[in-house]
């Protein structure tokens, strides 16, 4: 990074950018717990989920304050405005994926009062994993300034949307097989939806660290396989017999 | 080495004080006599004066030796330790567990926690130099950091297990315990009295694997045993009952109870090898296997049954350099799955191919292979720079998957809905088995399937280094 002659300059930048980090660290533990909470049926944890997104919210008004307060009174430009507006850009791509994790725990408390449904839930937790995932390295990617990482969380957000449809699909046959579960998997399929949002939030961050280091956009559509069921018509799943192979 | 011993600011130097009021005096008794000399009329004056001067300097050098304003600091600091910095910090870095000092800042500024000294463990587990950085860049974990803060400004020690997420996950303990305040940690030229922790990370992802893997393995083999066991049970009733003297009748229910027992034998096999494989996932194996002998050896064993169900194998190996970094059965055993799902979901006359493609990287092991097909990756390694990948790939032509269930491929005995099951039926765990083996190897899979065109399976496995330039190494490491 450049070397700044005013010392406190340089400081308040780093401030600002370890102060991203940290949400970010919080916004993964809260995506994480939410999952873990759904999983597990565990009550407390999306309690404490729920509650903690408070501290997200202070976060992202710090931040917010705090570069707005830096352009004010330093002016930066070049790559440290583009680091400024970053860190602007990344909280509140960060607080949008806690309110996510937030709702998901909420459902999370409404599931634990129905009967177990292990099977979906686990679909859930393998799909919030690969979300978390991407999370975890976009924000790798911006701590370390590495471009590449973040183009490959970039590069391969069709795998999200591949995991949301068969999800819906699955959540669909469940509903039809039988109608008791109607509420539940509705409560599932908005999870899986919102999961599908914070995705798109790691690919909006990707976008953000790709800007701040090289100053240009990203070029291109965002590769996508196709439209995902409950945006566009949606296919629907066949229930005959299906002679597909199955996975040993 | 991340600590340079200082010199301990007490020590007499050369430019001390001690030394230079002595020399001072010394100068001024010699620049007396010599004026003495010439100039005889003031010689006793300057006689005088020269005593005067060597008496007092030899004063003002004689307090500091015995005098009492320096003894309680020398006295408070050990004489031994500046011979013991050197062990301590011997045995600091020589920790198996990653620890890390950190240095508090202003209470308010999170980037005032920085990392102030990381041994071996720390530096080889997160992205850190010796000389430290900020704290954040490392460990983004708030309960971790919630943890320092309240070591650095309530002074409380604490523990925290946290699980750090990626391809690998890992469950960590972290001991948080607040060191005396201490000066002369210089952060960009401010040197003031730092609040100071200790962060020891300790690795505990054994204990929770097994804990998990007895939970899992007893869960799975009462369920999967119950059906085959149920059904052998009957038999027994069936053949001590009204079959007891129908030789046709014993014969086929014996055959039967054969099948079961031995289908049973296999899943206790496999659920055996999926528990072992998953608890050594976190530990990378550091052989060296040659990918295609493997796949040919495979290739080899399995040519008794294609042919038995007319299915061809077409092989496209090539020789040398596929040495990948790998446990040689546990790859073979991927290959071995790969291949035997492609038989069972090959019809006569069908035909499976397999190829070995060389020095990948990760973003090439993701293209497509299949043309209008879905691809997916099941396994992703985490991004290394530079890393090159070797891949096998099998491609059946059989029914192929519908794209709604290629997330669940790897699940556990998965089985997609109305699927005819093959003679000879699987356990359900082949699949299962794959994936653990590649994410132990730090390496990809990722599937490709279309309903009607067959599906298409490639893992790729991490490229040994040459192996001159492995040689080598240890060599330049020395000089």
């Amino acid at each position: 990074m450049n070397q700044h002659t005013v010392k406190a300059y340089g400081d308040e930048l780093n401030q600002l950018t370890a102060e991203v980090v940290r949400m970010g660290g919080l916004a993964e533990a809260q995506v994480a717990d939410a999952i873990e909470s759904v999983a597990r049926r565990d009550v407390a944890l999306a309690r404490a989920v729920i509650e903690r997104d408070l501290k997200l919210d202070t976060l992202h008004y710090d931040i917010e304050k705090k570069a707005i307060r830096l352009i004010a009174l330093r002016q930066p430009v070049a790559s440290d405005l583009r680091r400024t507006l970053g860190a602007i850009k990344l909280a509140s791509d960060l607080e949008r994926t806690g309110d996510l994790a937030k709702n998901i725990a909420k459902r999370a408390l409404i599931l634990a009062e129905g009967e177990p449904m292990q099977l979906l839930t686990r679909s859930i937790e393998r799909m919030g994993r690969l979300v978390s995932n991407r999370l975890r390295d976009v924000l790798d990617a911006y701590t370390a300034s590495e471009v590449e990482r973040a183009m490959s969380v970039w590069q391969t957000d069709d795998e999200v949307d591949e995991h949301y449809n068969a999800l819906f699909r699955e959540l669909l046959t469940y509903m039809m097989g039988d109608p008791r579960t109607i509420t539940a998997c509705t409560h599932l399929l908005f999870m899986a939806k919102n999961l599908e949002r914070i995705g798109d939030h790691a690919t909006n961050i990707a976008e953000t660290v790709h800007y701040e280091i090289t100053g240009e956009d990203m070029m291109g559509e965002r590769p996508r396989a196709v439209p995902a069921p409950g945006e566009d018509a949606a296919p629907t799943p066949t229930l005959t017999g299906n002679d597909a192979p199955s996975a040993d | 080495m991340s600590y340079e011993p200082q010199q301990s600011p007490v020590a007499p130097m050369a430019t001390s004080r001690l030394w230079t009021a002595g020399a001072s005096g010394g100068l001024a008794v010699i620049i007396l006599l010599v004026l003495a000399v010439m100039q005889p009329a003031v010689a006793g004056w300057m006689v005088m004066g020269a005593v005067a001067v060597a008496f007092t300097t030899w004063f003002v050098n004689r307090r500091p030796v015995s005098g009492a304003a320096y003894a309680p600091l020398v006295s408070e600091i050990p004489a031994e330790a500046t011979g013991d910095t050197g062990l301590m910090t011997d045995v600091f870095e020589a920790s198996f567990d990653p620890m890390m000092i950190i240095s508090g800042g202003e209470a308010d500024d999170i980037a005032g926690r920085r990392i102030v000294l990381a041994n071996a463990a720390a530096r080889e587990l997160f992205p850190v130099s010796a000389a430290g950085g900020l704290l954040v860049a490392v460990i983004r974990e708030p309960t971790v950091l919630e943890a320092i803060d309240d070591a650095l400004f309530t002074g409380e020690a604490s523990r925290v297990d946290y699980i750090s997420g990626g391809a690998n996950e890992r469950h960590w303990r972290a001991q948080v315990h607040p060191l005396p305040e201490r000066e002369g940690f210089a952060y960009e030229g401010q040197v003031r009295p730092e609040a100071l922790v200790l962060l020891t990370l300790k690795d505990e992802t054994d204990l929770r694997r097994i804990e998990r893997m007895r939970v899992d393995f007893l869960a799975n083999a009462s369920h999967e045993l119950r059906t085959p066991l149920a059904s052998l049970s009957g038999f027994i009733e069936t053949l001590k009952g009204h079959a007891k003297d129908d030789p046709k009748a014993r014969d086929r229910f014996l055959d039967i109870m054969a099948t079961q027992a031995d289908r049973m034998s296999r899943l206790v096999a496999d659920l055996l090898s999926l528990s072992r494989i998953e608890l050594n996932e976190h530990i990378a194996p550091d052989g060296r296997v040659d990918l295609s002998r493997a796949t040919s050896d495979v290739l080899d064993a399995v040519s008794v049954l294609s042919r038995e169900r007319q299915v061809t194998v077409e092989a496209d190996l090539g020789i040398g350099g596929a040495d990948v970094i790998g446990e040689r059965d546990e790859i073979v055993q991927v290959v071995q799955n790969l291949v035997d799902n492609a038989l069972k979901y090959s019809s006569a006359g069908g035909k499976i191919e397999v190829t070995i493609e060389r020095g990948r990287t990760l973003d090439e092991t993701f293209q497509s292979r299949m043309a209008d097909s879905t691809r997916l990756s099941l396994v992703t390694p985490d991004r290394e720079q530079g890393a090159r990948y070797v891949v096998v790939t099998v491609r059946d032509h059989g029914p192929g998957m519908a794209r709604e269930y290629l997330p669940r491929l790897t699940e556990r005995f998965y089985r997609i809905e109305g699927q005819k099951s093959g003679e000879r039926q699987g356990t359900g765990l082949g699949l299962a088995i794959v994936r653990h083996i590649v994410i132990r190897h730090r390496g990809a899979l990722s599937v490709e399937s279309a309903v009607g065109s067959g599906a298409l399976f490639a893992a790729a496995f991490p490229l040994a280094p040459d192996r001159k330039s492995v040689a080598t190494q240890p060599i330049e490491e020395i000089f």
